[in-house]
């Protein structure tokens, strides 16, 4: 076993040198922007301005996607290589792919393993080079956790499918480039038999975006009006959408792993340092580093429960349970978080403002809790999806589809 | 990064994992629990002859000298039964202390014999409470002469009933902590088995007992700090045995679940059991992940105070909930002695605290990371 997370073969030492003198210089100027947790849900088109541009940086380099071909935007690196990258943006509070708003990190594995070669050659490299913005558009207004129950029509009508329908608590302040999305194919076929996935341009005459005001801030619904889009963007085969959507909803319910850490906890105790109730350090009073202590044991269980499944998917023996516990849990402690930071902080924990407490607000940690809790899919599906791959009544376990 | 056991630790797994399954089965534990006859002569010697008493020791004091993790696997699976009696208590813990404070002659003398499993010794540390630590000794040591004088009760002491000897903390005239070695036989000594929701702990009544002052494991008043360091590279074997433990009640469980049948249907279908094993998982994952790693920091070198009393935590707290969600599946079923749940119930009950509770050792985790100001 090896748990290493700092130490490198002297390849990847080299690596790790030209990465962090890489992102040194790309970060430049960036140094009076907020970089908080709440970036995606905020409007500050100043920050947003400079994640696009470096996330079209690293795309340039095949950073973003270091383990895909070079010929579909990647870099064509090894694991030894991504983890690096990984590891290295996790010191700025980055994600590998959601540099800026697009669920690339999702999109292009799947179009990846389930696009036709002309598909791939011609949609992934402006996904994975990070010049597009691409949304998942999945939750309808009468389907959220139930995805399967899509109405949103997409019918074959000459070379094109002709859509219409609603999506709705998706996407972003900013607009989109590209809409990925599950429609139906065949409104009179059986349930799972019905659906395809389409790789719709987010300019297409019929599609209106406006913006929806929630708890975890801006997002959209999205209206698809007699929307022609040519046959060649379905992916992945007519009605074979439910397939495709195992990939996906695997990736996006635990399946793709992380080697980055959550530094909530060294925020609070940061704070807690240089605060005090009648002049003692919030970090003397026992009740606090009580209440740290739970939320170092379980921080730290979700990282590693998030290295594990990385560890699995790039050995390429998926683990079964892992995504869908992750999923779960996380988002738990996510929720009980939030109410240690008012436990610790109190109100000033409500406080969007970086004058009171720096870089990570908590504010949104604790506002964003209970709303993550269904965000795509509620905790009930995990756990049912547990319960299938652990073999919880029943005697055939589901194995976990291949994601990589 | 890389999850894998070795091909040595494959090894260690499979022999481990097939003699718990045909010498220590399930049917005989659930007996020797439930007339709380937990030391098994026989079963121990079988475990000396295999070498996994003394597997941390190194190879001149007749140990195995083998790492951290290679021994973690063995306790993985010695948890799995779980397999009782003294060979974490003496075959880990009390060798890492005689190791770390003996003399030469006290280690040549004591280390090959109970890593041949002739001498059981059994640390005797706190007089009561729940709490590891020094203010928990209350043990009384006067000397006259070359002989020391010992009067006092051990209230708790794990595995006392198949001592040969006893390591026992007491406090000397000048209030500092040190360690003696007593004799099970010696006059004055009194081992009375507890009953109650728990096995293997008995009550070591200290009556006047007069040893040696050569029995004096360490330098006088230095005792806490010994007892403290060799817990700290002790304690994650015990975790790993938690761990085992946790995965046996894990699959026992699911396994349960796939055969009960309730309102027509099995009841691994009712969402609210799917729950239980969530929960139940979680509890098992997140000490196996804790304690892993620190067993691997403690084999590179690295700091690992943290994560020692991290996975502590951790397994203290995922056995006893483990139990408790399996509970919660198995129902009346699982409360019958002759069910292995309540072999694993009644252990986790008795681990609990064992070297300190949860709580305790979740702070000394926080101290390690962030020190008082």
């Amino acid at each position: 076993m090896d748990f290493n997370l700092q130490e490198d073969s002297p390849e990847m030492t080299e690596f790790r040198k030209e990465v962090r003198a890489w992102m040194e210089e790309n970060m430049q100027g960036g140094e009076h922007l907020r970089w908080s947790a709440s970036w995606s849900t905020r409007e500050d088109e100043e920050e947003y301005g400079f994640r696009r541009a470096l996330g079209e940086k690293l795309g340039k380099k095949g950073w973003l996607f270091p383990m895909f071909p070079e010929e579909y935007g990647g870099a064509g690196l090894s694991v030894d290589h991504q983890f690096v990258l990984e590891t290295e943006l996790s010191r700025y509070g980055l994600n590998l792919t959601h540099i800026f708003y697009t669920l690339a990190r999702i999109v292009a594995p799947v179009l990846l393993h389930w696009g036709s070669e002309e598909q791939k050659r011609e949609f992934l490299p402006p996904i994975t080079r990070g010049e597009i913005v691409v949304w998942q558009v999945l939750t309808e207004p009468q389907s959220g956790s139930d995805v399967a129950n899509c109405q949103t029509r997409a019918i074959r009508d000459g070379d094109d499918y002709v859509v219409n329908g609603q999506k709705v608590m998706v996407g972003h302040h900013l607009p989109p480039d590209a809409l990925w999305t599950l429609v139906c194919t065949d409104p009179d076929g059986k349930r799972h038999e019905n659906l395809s996935w389409l790789h719709i341009p987010a300019n297409l005459p019929g599609v209106t975006i406006q913006h929806m005001h929630l708890m975890m801030g801006i997002k959209n619904a999205v209206f698809f009006d007699n929307v022609r889009v040519p046959a060649k963007y379905l992916v992945g085969g007519e009605n074979n959408g439910w397939k495709v959507a195992h990939t996906h909803l695997e990736l996006e319910h635990g399946g793709d792993g992380r080697v980055g850490t959550d530094p909530v906890v060294d925020r609070v105790v940061d704070y807690c340092r240089n605060h005090d109730v009648g002049g003692k350090p919030l970090i003397d009073d026992p009740h606090v580093r009580d209440t740290i202590a739970d939320m170092i044991l379980e921080i730290n269980t979700v990282n590693r429960m998030n290295r594990r499944i990385f560890w699995h998917r790039f050995v390429k023996q998926p683990h079964a349970y892992g995504g869908a516990q992750f999923r779960y849990y996380q988002r738990m402690v996510r929720l009980r978080n939030g109410e240690r930071l008012q436990k610790i902080m109190g109100a000033d924990a409500l406080i969007p403002d970086h004058s009171v407490h720096e870089v990570l607000d908590f504010e949104y940690v604790i506002r964003s809790g209970p709303g993550q809790l269904h965000g795509g899919g509620t905790l009930d599906t995990d756990r049912l999806i547990f319960a299938r791959r652990a073999g919880i009544g029943r005697a055939t376990k589901e194995q976990a589809p291949d994601t990589v | 990064m890389d999850l894998r056991l070795n091909e040595d630790q494959e090894m260690f797994k499979k022999v481990a994992g097939d003699f718990v399954q045909a010498e220590a089965p399930t049917t005989m534990l659930t007996q020797q629990f439930l007339k709380k006859e937990t030391f098994l002569p026989d079963l121990y010697a079988k475990i000396a002859g295999l070498g996994w008493l003394g597997m941390l020791m190194p190879e001149q004091y007749g140990g195995a000298g083998l790492s951290y993790l290679d021994c973690g696997v063995v306790f993985e699976e010695l948890g799995r039964g779980p397999v009782p009696g003294p060979v974490f208590s003496s075959g880990v813990l009390a060798a890492q202390i005689v190791l770390d404070g003996g003399s030469d002659a006290q280690k040549q003398e004591l280390l090959p014999a109970i890593c041949g499993g002739d001498a059981i010794v059994i640390p005797a540390i706190g007089d009561h409470g729940a709490h590891w630590g020094p203010e928990t000794v209350a043990t009384t040591c006067s000397q006259s002469g070359d002989t020391l004088t010992l009067q006092g009760t051990k209230r708790h002491v794990y595995d006392a009933g198949g001592a040969t000897a006893f390591l026992c903390a007491v406090r000397g005239g000048d209030g500092g902590v040190s360690v003696v070695l007593v004799d099970r036989n010696a006059p004055g000594v009194t081992v009375t088995p507890h009953t109650g929701f728990m096995v293997s702990v008995s009550e070591v009544s200290l009556d006047g007992v007069q040893v040696p002052a050569g029995n004096l494991i360490g330098s006088a008043g230095a005792g806490w700090e010994l007892l403290d360091k060799a817990a700290e590279k002790a304690i994650p074997i015990l975790c790993a045995y938690k761990v085992g433990a946790c995965q046996e009640v894990y699959e026992f469980t699911v396994q349960y679940t796939n055969e009960r049948r309730a309102f027509g249907q099995l009841i691994g279908r009712f969402q609210r059991v799917q729950d239980h094993c969530v929960e139940l998982s979680i509890h098992m994952d997140r000490a196996r992940m804790a304690t892993y790693e620190t067993l691997w920091l403690l084999d590179e070198g690295m700091p690992a105070e943290a994560g020692i009393h991290e996975s502590k935590a951790a397994a203290s707290e995922g056995y006893h909930q483990a139990c408790s969600y399996s509970h919660m599946v198995h129902a009346g079923p699982g409360t019958d002695y002759l069910h292995p749940l309540m072999v694993h119930s009644v252990l986790a009950h008795t681990l609990y605290q064992y070297l300190g509770t949860p709580d305790y050792h979740k702070r000394r985790m926080v101290d390690a990371l962030y020190p008082r100001t």
